[in-house]
């Protein structure tokens, strides 16, 4: 948890993302980013997130890129 | 170049882009809405093999050009075959550090640079601003003013390098309250474009016609704009590299360079 805090931080250093269970409504990540998100996920885990899995939903909040961390086999 | 008729074939594509990378390159950033609407109108075309995809977006007299590749010798042999009979614009976005080996890879096989765009960016407090009420002569667009917010766009900005609106997309735009016009006597002097979503807005367009400039226009409508956004904490823009005289005025307002790039690259 952690771990996905500090890349979150990372990529948007001015949003607190604990506050939103949404972070693609609220505006705190746009396409770019998810894109940069995805990149830092794959190296940070050494997993690889499959393109079809690349949508918003699976970037919502903490929970739902936990949810993908777990199928590629992370510990969260 | 085949037609995109479903979403999910843009996903199947950046799969079999991405199950042989080693070192995955992409300059398709695919918001679902955005995809749907491209679909639905029939702008998006697709050419797809295992290790790369390509995707054309029809804009006008030209195409967007989107990649995803392996990596960057697949994304040479992709280019390398099929860009030889239309006109193709392609952006690559990243730090500078960052987008400089894909840049020489488009330049290997005939691309040039046309143009680059810097990313502005403005962080405000939380309840820094209160919600003021629109100055004399701004206020939204309406449809009426379609045709005349079309005609002011096309005339100001680069349709090669700075994506303007489709009439669909301006259209919608008007009808959710996403642009800002000042008017005198029913003609748009100036406009301001913007999209929002939750804390973040990005402004779009921001544009005074000749004739009304030098009248604290476009000051009037920068101001309307902040105001009808006290929630917001962070404003986005893309500007031309060197048009100096709009980063001077971006910049008096707070915005500043945040290190991302858009080098655009044309065939």
């Amino acid at each position: 948890m952690q771990q996905l805090t500090n890349i979150l931080k990372e990529i948007r250093p001015e949003f607190d993302f604990s506050s939103s269970s949404d972070f693609i409504s609220d505006g705190m990540l746009d396409s770019f980013d998810i894109t940069m998100l995805v990149a830092a996920i794959d190296k940070n885990y050494g997993i690889s997130i499959d393109g079809v899995e690349i949508v918003p939903e699976n970037f919502r909040n903490f929970e739902t890129i936990q949810n993908l961390l777990r199928k590629h086999g992370v510990n969260t | 170049m085949q037609p995109v008729s479903d979403i999910s074939e843009v996903y199947e594509a950046i799969q079999r882009a991405k199950i042989h990378a080693t070192a995955f390159q992409t300059n398709l950033f695919p918001m679902q809405g955005k995809l749907r609407s491209w679909i639905s109108h029939g702008e998006l075309f697709c050419e797809v093999h295992d290790g790369w995809a390509l995707f054309f977006r029809k804009d006008r007299d030209f195409f967007h050009l989107y990649f995803c590749a392996a990596n960057e010798n697949t994304l040479r042999a992709s280019l390398q075959g099929c860009l030889r009979s239309q006109r193709f614009s392609v952006d690559i976005v990243g730090t500078e550090a960052a987008v400089g080996s894909i840049v020489s890879v488009f330049k290997s096989v005939g691309f040039r640079p046309y143009a680059r765009l810097r990313r502005m960016v403005l962080l405000v407090e939380d309840g820094s601003k209160k919600l003021n009420a629109l100055a004399n002569g701004i206020g939204f667009a309406c449809l009426s003013d379609c045709d005349a917010l079309g005609d002011l766009l096309s005339r100001s900005f680069d349709r090669l390098a700075e994506q303007l609106p489709t009439d669909y997309e301006l259209t919608a735009a008007v009808e959710a309250q996403q642009i800002l016009v000042f008017k005198r006597e029913e003609t748009v002097g100036g406009l301001l474009f913007f999209e929002t979503q939750g804390l973040t807005s990005t402004i779009r367009y921001w544009l005074i016609s000749e004739g009304f400039r030098n009248q604290g226009l476009g000051a009037k409508l920068m101001r309307a704009f902040l105001s009808t956004h006290p929630s917001a904490r962070r404003f986005v823009l893309w500007v031309i590299d060197d048009n100096t005289d709009a980063i001077d005025k971006y910049q008096h307002y707070g915005f500043a360079s945040d290190g991302l790039i858009d080098q655009v690259l044309l065939n």
